[in-house]
């Protein structure tokens, strides 16, 4: 016959319980207090590293890429404030800034032509040409310029990242300094269009296989932004991009303000 | 020295009056600075409109600006004052990549330095004489320095004097 549990079993029980439980729970402050304590030898590992390697870090656009991998997979973020012990050691909060304040300035300069919508391919050459009069030569990496524009979108809207190829490769990368999302649709049709500069409703229609009425809305669309403009010399109408016009984006005559 | 060319020049659309406003705004200043950067380059002081067409149109790439287009940049010169109709035929123009006062304050500048002051100089003399051959004013139209002489006429700095049948300037 089994034996009821009595009240001193489910007392017996219940101590049982809260021993382990607070074991479970000692348990975990061991494990909480272990991996803390690990990941303060990460940070200080990594911020000897920092400091061993600064120059490295400040100079060359590949190592510190990798550096800034590095501190994300420990959730440590060197651009978190221009102000404390990151940005003192390594002078990378004022970096981003700089970069960030340079990339509004080109935006601002070259939207009356290509609508706000400039390829990072450009940016990056625009950028380097007005910092290489100035700054001790620090190069600049595509990479360097996206994270300088998510700084730039914490600060509220106005500037987006476009992927037109939705990788991570920053060769097909578009940023855009107006306010306003371009939708999938205008996205897919800057896609066409890049190779050339310009499409046309019929080679959309080839490509996307879209009709006549998507392909003329969005479009016009693109037309009423400022993005692209018509041309009606060609037996069909021909719509163009100033962003990926070749002999725009090498044009010198951009005149930015001078850094101080 | 080759004019250079702004890129678009060798932009399809840019010889297309665009549907769009703001953007046809853009169109018409960047038509505006081609044509007095081309002036200013090739020191044209008067734009023969139909002779001047080769300035709207681009034969590389096949393409040029309405006459709708060309009126168009030239009411926007107008409006901008950056041109001045020379007959009301609408034919000619004056091309002021230097406004008049602007012109006005280059020659006064000339004169004081050549030490030029009372004493009267012809038209001839400063448009075409061996010294001005350097100057930005030389080969000026005679209508536009008259313009310029006028504005500084407006602040005491010259006069302008007829004398047995030339036209001269005192400058004071």
């Amino acid at each position: 016959m089994r034996k009821r549990p009595g009240i001193g079993a489910i007392h017996k029980q219940r101590v049982e319980q809260e021993r382990f439980r607070g074991k479970a729970t000692e348990l975990q402050d061991n494990v909480f207090e272990q991996m803390t304590s690990q990941m303060e030898k990460f940070r200080t590992n990594l911020e000897t590293f920092a400091s061993k390697h600064r120059n490295e870090i400040k100079k060359n656009p590949a190592f510190r890429k990798q550096f800034q991998d590095m501190c994300a997979s420990i959730g440590v973020d060197p651009l978190a404030s221009s102000k404390g012990f990151w940005s003192e050691l390594l002078g990378v909060g004022d970096f981003y800034y700089e970069i960030a304040v340079q990339v509004i300035e080109v935006c601002l300069a070259t939207s009356p032509r290509n609508g706000g919508l400039i390829t990072l391919g450009e940016l990056r050459q625009r950028l380097i040409k007005a910092r290489g009069k100035a700054q001790h030569h620090q190069e600049i990496s595509n990479d360097d310029i996206i994270r300088a524009i998510k700084k730039l979108k914490v600060l509220g809207p106005g500037f987006s990242i476009v992927s037109l190829k939705g990788t991570q490769d920053t060769s097909d990368i578009l940023i855009r300094s107006i306010p306003g999302e371009l939708s999938a649709d205008h996205t897919e049709v800057l896609k066409a269009a890049e190779a050339q500069s310009f499409t046309s409703v019929k080679a959309l229609k080839s490509t996307l296989n879209w009709d006549d009425v998507r392909c003329l809305q969005i479009l016009n669309e693109l037309l009423r932004d400022g993005v692209a403009w018509v041309d009606e010399q060609s037996p069909e109408k021909m719509y163009w991009f100033p962003s990926f016009f070749k002999p725009l984006m090498s044009e010198d005559e951009i005149a930015l303000p001078p850094p101080n | 020295m080759e004019f250079t060319w702004p890129w678009e020049y060798d932009f399809p659309p840019f010889f297309t009056l665009q549907p769009n406003l703001d953007t046809q705004r853009k169109q018409l200043e960047a038509w505006r600075k081609l044509v007095l950067d081309y002036c200013r380059h090739n020191k044209i002081f008067v734009l023969d409109v139909q002779e001047s067409i080769s300035l709207f149109q681009n034969k590389a790439i096949d393409r040029q600006l309405s006459t709708e287009g060309i009126n168009q940049v030239l009411e926007s010169l107008l409006e901008y004052n950056q041109i001045e109709w020379c007959d009301k035929a609408k034919k000619q123009c004056l091309v002021y990549w230097k406004n008049p006062q602007e012109w006005g304050n280059l020659i006064y500048r000339y004169a004081s330095d050549k030490g030029m002051t009372n004493t009267v100089c012809t038209f001839y003399e400063l448009t075409a004489g061996d010294d001005v051959q350097n100057e930005e004013f030389a080969g000026m139209d005679q209508s536009l320095l008259v313009k310029a002489l006028k504005t500084l006429e407006a602040t005491n700095k010259a006069e302008i004097i007829m004398f047995g049948g030339n036209e001269g300037v005192k400058f004071f």
